[in-house]
């Protein structure tokens, strides 16, 4: 953390995109989710009405389709959606900035548009049934034939894969390296032959995970992204901002709930015990720390620093503020627990993931240790 | 000020505080304080918030309280050159004739409250009056009677006596802008020692061996740590940011966010002290050790102002006046 002042944005000029963003949102409407669309399909709707008033990607370069502003933009934006209770930004902040950063200048010009519009639909094929937390340990295999690869293998929660037209896959093209220099990334359009696309159902009756099933399916060198072996660390950029909640889009979801919370606090006729008005304010301070310290990452990355292993801690204070608003909330309202299928109750269940999902709680308690605060090895990793 | 003109002013007072630091407990004698604010004097802080504007943003003073909370110092950076110069500015009122003031607190240390208990004057090395702010906004200067106990002992605080003179009148939005200020660099000095003293535990992890290897290379040590560092950064950040609220928003906006980050440093500075003399071991368990120097400040500081019951209650329900600004400037 550097301890010189951080530049936290110029106040007049995000409050001039606020009143520009907030008369574009009083003309566009949020639109009727219909009955029985799947929550992807809407949000995608969404997504591409904000894009059509230049509402996405406001921290990406104009010439891939962004606004050439900066991430300060995009948090003033994804405040702007929270308080006026729409759906958060689209998550695709950490998949865009794996194509910045590892893209060819071709592949950005062609697929950054593409995602910023949602013409195209991204889903990310990391885990797999052998490799969770050792991620490396992917055994995924892409075999160089000449001009192109044939990939075999299997991948587990990929999430929306059944929604999506392209994967970000993770696949070994070396069978001897070391795990860590031996994998490849690879832009891979699901209608391909040889891919199966099979929906899990979740604890919450969502189908948003998917096992993705890769059977001799032919990738051309031109997919690839990056060069062989720049796989792992593209995989680090894209979970270290992956960890931060304003990339996922989360924090305008908890701000929503967090201001529903107190809101009860405030008007419920019957009077809520003590100790779950002051939980009510914890959950309040958990959300507002996390806002401070999502721009404060924000603030420390216009200054320069690129996200690294302390995004670790980002992870982690998002899932300590997601778990206790969702806990809370079910105090608050307990009739959630009385049926099932109710809304706060199945994002309780989806809370539970937040210490599993982008690298357990453990996974990321290694990484502090061992990158942050360079503690010496156990020997045994 | 320009960055490079910070850095110096931070430099001045970090060989400050590697100077006069105390080694034990042992060290905190009258003597020894009274010396080491005199240097501290000399330095010539208390001319940051003293002029309008201000030569130092509030970003800038809360990042000095953090480096003046990160050694162990017997000098009261807070009350006699970040506090109560900032009252001075807000009420326009000249220096004051008493001499060097600092401010007044209830005797439980928490904000002064309608009610007429006994006030103290905090953080009272080398002051000479204390400013008090009434619930009205009035300030009054009282005089300082003798030295009262506190287990804080790196925190001079004396009994206040009655009421000398009122000084002015603070306006509700520099009543706001006060609380947001005072909340700010005293969070700001504790998540500095808490931050500084899990640095101290993380060097001694890499040092101390147990079975024949470093303790900090084993999981069960490394998670504690990294979690104290997630304690450190979350009061880095809501701290910092309230900072730049001060300098940048409405002192609701700031009041608000100044509140989230004492609230966060009472619960999480400690636990991160905690840790970090869990992972001391029995060194930190004796009287010569600084551990208890660290818990001792963060511990009381957590009471310091508003206590954790006095902000989450205060939180739990949206601020009529702050929903009124919102919806004004919307």
């Amino acid at each position: 953390m550097s301890d010189v002042p951080l530049d936290f944005g110029d106040p007049a000029d995000l409050n001039r995109l606020r009143t520009e963003f907030r008369a574009w949102l009083a003309e566009h409407p949020l639109p009727e989710r219909h009955l029985d669309e799947p929550a992807p399909v809407f949000l995608l709707r969404w997504h591409q009405l904000l894009h059509s008033g230049g509402w996405v990607g406001l921290d990406v370069p104009e010439r891939y389709g962004g606004r050439g502003l900066t991430a300060l933009h995009q948090v003033a934006i994804s405040d702007e959606l929270g308080a006026c209770r729409a759906p958060g930004v689209p998550r695709i902040g950490y998949l865009a900035h794996a194509l910045l950063e590892f893209g060819s200048e071709e592949q950005r010009l062609r697929m950054l548009p593409r995602m910023l519009a949602g013409d195209d639909v991204w889903c990310q094929g990391f885990s797999e049934p052998g490799a969770g937390s050792d991620l490396a340990g992917m055994s995924t295999f892409a075999e160089r034939r000449g001009d192109h690869y044939l990939v075999r293998g299997q991948k587990l929660w990929t999430s929306y894969a059944q929604y999506s037209g392209l994967c970000l896959l993770l696949a070994r093209t070396d069978r001897t390296g070391s795990p860590h220099r031996s994998i490849t990334a690879f832009a891979l359009p699901l209608d391909r032959a040889g891919v199966t696309v099979r929906p899990l159902r979740a604890a919450n009756g969502d189908d948003e995970f998917c096992e993705l099933f890769l059977d001799d399916v032919r990738v051309e060198e031109s997919e690839r992204v990056g060069a062989e072996g720049d796989g792992w660390p593209l995989a680090m950029t894209t979970v270290s901002y992956e960890r931060n909640a304003l990339d996922t889009g989360h924090l305008s979801k908890y701000g929503l709930l967090v201001e529903r919370l107190r809101s009860a606090a405030r008007l419920r006729a019957d009077p809520l015990p003590d100790g779950l008005r002051s939980e009510i304010g914890q959950c309040y301070v958990d959300y507002e720390v996390l806002v401070a310290h999502a721009r404060r990452r924000t603030a420390e990355r216009l200054s320069g620093q690129a996200a690294g292993p302390e995004s670790s801690i980002d992870k982690l204070l998002m899932t300590r503020a997601e778990q206790r608003l969702y806990e809370t909330a079910l105090k608050v309202f307990p009739e959630q627990l009385a049926e099932d299928g109710g809304e706060i109750f199945g994002e309780y269940l989806y809370s539970r993931a937040a210490s599993v999902y982008g690298g357990t709680s453990q996974i990321q308690r290694n990484i502090i240790a061992k990158r942050v605060l360079h503690l010496p090895s156990s020997g045994q990793s | 000020m320009e960055t490079k003109e910070f850095v110096l002013v931070r430099d001045l007072l970090r060989s400050f505080a590697a100077r006069f630091r105390v080694g034990s407990a042992d060290d905190v004698k009258p003597s020894a304080g009274a010396a080491a604010q005199e240097a501290l004097g000399e330095l010539g802080l208390g001319e940051l918030r003293r002029s309008t504007p201000p030569a130092a943003t509030v970003q800038e003073c809360a990042l000095l309280a953090e480096e003046h909370g990160g050694l162990p110092l017997p000098t009261s950076l807070l009350g006699t050159v970040l506090l109560a110069p900032e009252l001075l500015r807000l009420l326009g009122a000249p220096a004051a004739p008493g001499g060097t003031p600092t401010i007044a607190l209830a005797r439980d240390l928490r904000f002064p409250d309608a009610s007429p208990s006994p006030l103290v004057a905090w953080d009272s090395e080398g002051a000479d009056e204390a400013l008090c702010v009434h619930p009205d906004g009035t300030v009054t200067a009282v005089g300082l009677g003798q030295a009262a106990p506190s287990v804080d002992l790196l925190r001079a605080i004396r009994t206040a006596g009655p009421a000398r003179r009122v000084v002015g009148r603070l306006t509700l939005a520099g009543q706001r802008h006060w609380q947001a200020y005072a909340l700010v660099v005293v969070a700001a000095e504790l998540m500095g020692a808490a931050r500084s003293f899990v640095g101290q535990s993380v060097a001694y992890a890499r040092e101390r061996s147990q079975y024949g290897r470093p303790v900090g290379s084993f999981q069960a040590v490394q998670h504690l740590l990294a979690d104290a560092t997630v304690q450190v950064e979350a009061c880095a950040s809501a701290t910092r940011y309230a900072a730049w609220c001060l300098d940048h928003e409405s002192p609701e906006r700031a009041l608000v966010a100044a509140r989230v980050a004492k609230a966060e440093v009472n619960r999480s500075a400690v636990e991160a002290v905690y840790a970090g003399m869990q992972v001391f071991g029995g060194i930190a368990q004796t009287w010569e050790h600084v551990a208890h120097l660290y818990l001792r400040k963060v511990r009381v500081g957590a009471t310091v102002l508003a206590t954790t019951a006095d902000l989450l209650t205060a939180l739990a329900e949206p601020e009529p006046a702050a929903v009124a600004v919102v919806e004004a400037v919307r």
